[in-house]
């Protein structure tokens, strides 16, 4: 068990140093740099050179990656060109929303998206499970924004059960609360959707095995046959998936943070490569791949306690 | 013979709609099983010997149904009971093991586990005594050191002890009937002689009925009291052991025992085959199902139009579904 946790880390930290420096290079590849889009569109040629010494932007790429690869040892993440601040803080303060977006919008998710799916599957061919694979076929279908927008046009405008902004400048934690409900049921909405299909053929696949029908054989009551018995079979794949979910989810965060107006990871760093703020875009996705990495490892871990068939070796 | 039987089936018929029609897998099937019995169902494979039972266990998969019939255990006709109360029968009343244990186990419960929710599905025992019982189940089934493979996976134990595992299993709660539906397909044949024997033992222990479905006509003669052929979904002959399983009064029984590869004859002589195919059970011809095949009524007008009767022949206990079984015997006398 040790030994896998070990290895685990170090496939971990192999995975998050390949995505920074990946984004490092592609960074540098795209048009524009930090110094032009701070001196604006009428900056002398002289003074952009300028700017570019003194932010070390002059020197070969490689020469930039091996001193960003040694401060970023030492912890240095570099500083933001836009707001002076150290990157790594700002990536931080940005965490905490993002957090409870994701968090709460993947919580909201299997809270909806199992139960449904295993209804769907146990009443297969009837009218619930129409319903409720048509209601998972929107959701996979719709984009989260367009949805975002509807919610936002008939929940936050027409009846007006919830504030339209994604964040309020509030310390009350309800008020915070109320404004996230939203934004996170709209993300909750499109993974529960895919959780759903996922469950309900793992459900139906997993009731047609052996082993359930010798348990209907021996009397055990259909009740726990499908949730006790079958469910923990179903749930194998699904919980494989929410690993890779949560990475998607970030991503839809993104989408969700920019129709809510709302502060977060993905639209600093959307921000932060229009503005070609390297560092601070290299900070961001450094925390965002160890967030993805350190999720699906843990999600390995459980894995293997409830399939025992998985051995940690 | 029914006065007393311990499980007695009669014109039990399963029906599976279909595009081409109807499609009746179970054909007024009729047995009757006695206590510390043993009765082998042989047929070939869709003959309906498993669809036989499962229709006893109202456990036919949708879309088929049980359409008529009566089953009493003890005297009591459960086919009349409403659904909620079909599931106290089963695993307490009749329990069934199944052809293969390599699936018939939950993968991610431990065996204790799997057993303990079959017992407590029928009793109030608490999950101390629950285990208490699992374990006194498990070292009847001869599982060596029950108290630790009990937490066991089943993907840690071989097929032979997996099997073990749900025959203890299917008695833990002493059933009156046992059902075991080809227990020893999926096993390597030094498994398959420990389990028959297990199954024989427990039987005359426990004093229950037991139906062995087997297409392994060796293991009939071994191990079964009775034995009932079963062909299209109907029972064509019935008989004990005793009474000479070699004197068959049915050609399509004579027509199975000629075609087991026998080690006497010469390695490059053929084996011996059954001419044609089972017929489509949704297309069955208006007489007998056996005619086209038949070496004896094959092209016979009275076979062709008249669906014979399961009927005595020189006793009671022998039943066949042949109105010219009296040819089999004069052919062999005359031999």
């Amino acid at each position: 068990m040790l030994r896998y946790t070990a290895r685990r880390l170090l496939l971990m930290s192999i995975t998050v140093i390949g995505m920074v420096t990946v984004v490092f290079f592609l960074l540098r590849a795209i048009p524009g740099d930090p110094a032009s889009y701070m001196l604006g569109d009428y900056a002398t040629e002289e003074s952009v050179a300028a700017l570019k010494a003194e932010l070390g932007l002059d020197r070969p790429v490689w020469e930039q990656y091996l001193g960003f690869v040694k401060r970023a040892l030492t912890g240095d993440l570099g500083t933001s060109v836009v707001t002076g601040q150290p990157a790594f803080d700002e990536v931080l303060e940005s965490i905490p929303w993002s957090a409870a977006l994701s968090v709460s919008g993947i919580v909201i998710a299997v809270l909806a998206g199992v139960p449904l799916g295993v209804m769907s599957a146990v009443r297969h061919g009837t009218f619930a499970d129409l319903f409720i694979m048509f209601g998972a076929l929107v959701g996979i279908s719709f984009p989260v924004f367009w949805v975002g927008l509807v919610c936002i046009l008939l929940l936050a405008h027409e009846v007006r059960l919830f504030p339209a902004l994604g964040a309020s400048s509030s310390t009350d934690f309800f008020t915070q609360v109320h404004h996230l409900m939203l934004p996170a049921l709209v993300l909750g909405f499109s993974v529960a959707a895919y959780i759903a299909r996922l469950t309900r053929s793992a459900m139906l696949e997993v009731l047609g095995q052996d082993f359930v029908r010798v348990a209907r054989a021996m009397g055990v009551p259909e009740r726990r046959i499908v949730y006790r018995l079958a469910l923990r079979n179903a749930l194998i794949p699904v919980l494989a998936v929410i690993g890779v979910t949560f990475a998607w989810s970030l991503g839809s965060a993104i989408l969700v943070e920019a129709v809510f107006s709302r502060p977060g990871l993905g639209s600093m760093i959307l921000k932060a490569v229009f503005a070609r703020d390297y560092q601070l875009v290299q900070a961001g996705v450094f925390v965002l791949a160890s967030a993805v990495v350190l999720v699906n490892t843990s999600l390995d871990i459980v894995y293997g306690w409830v399939d025992p068939r998985v051995s940690v070796s | 013979m029914s006065d007393g039987a311990v499980l007695a089936v009669r014109d039990l018929s399963t029906v599976f709609p279909s595009e081409a029609g109807p499609v009746t897998t179970v054909d007024g099937v009729s047995f009757s099983l006695g206590a510390g019995e043993t009765l082998a169902v042989v047929g070939e494979s869709g003959s309906g010997k498993t669809m036989t039972f499962l229709s006893v266990l109202r456990l036919v998969p949708p879309p088929g149904r049980v359409t008529g019939g009566e089953v009493l255990l003890e005297g009591a006709d459960i086919a009349a009971l409403p659904a909620s109360e079909m599931r106290w029968i089963r695993g307490a009343g009749i329990a069934m093991v199944f052809q293969d244990p390599l699936t018939a186990l939950n993968p991610v419960f431990t065996i204790g586990d799997q057993m303990l929710e079959v017992i407590r599905a029928h009793t109030a025992m608490s999950p101390r005594q629950a285990r208490a019982l699992a374990l006194e189940v498990l070292e009847r089934v001869h599982i060596p050191a029950p108290a630790k493979r009990i937490d066991d996976y089943p993907h840690q134990l071989s097929g032979g002890m997996r099997q073990r595992v749900l025959i203890a299993m299917a008695i833990a709660l002493r059933p009156k009937v046992l059902i075991a539906d080809e227990p020893t397909t999926a096993l390597d044949v030094t498994v398959q002689a420990q389990i028959l024997e297990l199954l024989a033992e427990l039987r005359s222990e426990l004093g229950m009925g037991m139906v062995l479905i087997t297409h392994d006509l060796g293991l009939v003669a071994r191990y079964a009291d009775r034995v009932a052929v079963m062909y299209a979904g109907r029972v064509v002959e019935t008989s004990p052991i005793a009474q000479g399983f070699g004197r068959s009064r049915h050609p399509y029984t004579r027509s199975l025992f000629r075609s087991i590869p026998r080690l006497d004859l010469p390695a490059d002589q053929p084996l011996t085959v059954i001419a044609g195919q089972p017929p489509d059970l949704a297309r069955l011809p208006a007489g007998c199902a056996f005619e086209p095949r038949c070496f004896l009524g094959n092209g016979r007008e009275d076979c062709r139009s008249e669906r014979p009767a399961l009927l005595p022949t020189t006793s009671d206990r022998h039943l066949s579904a042949c109105p010219h079984w009296r040819a089999l015997i004069d052919a062999e006398a005359g031999a």
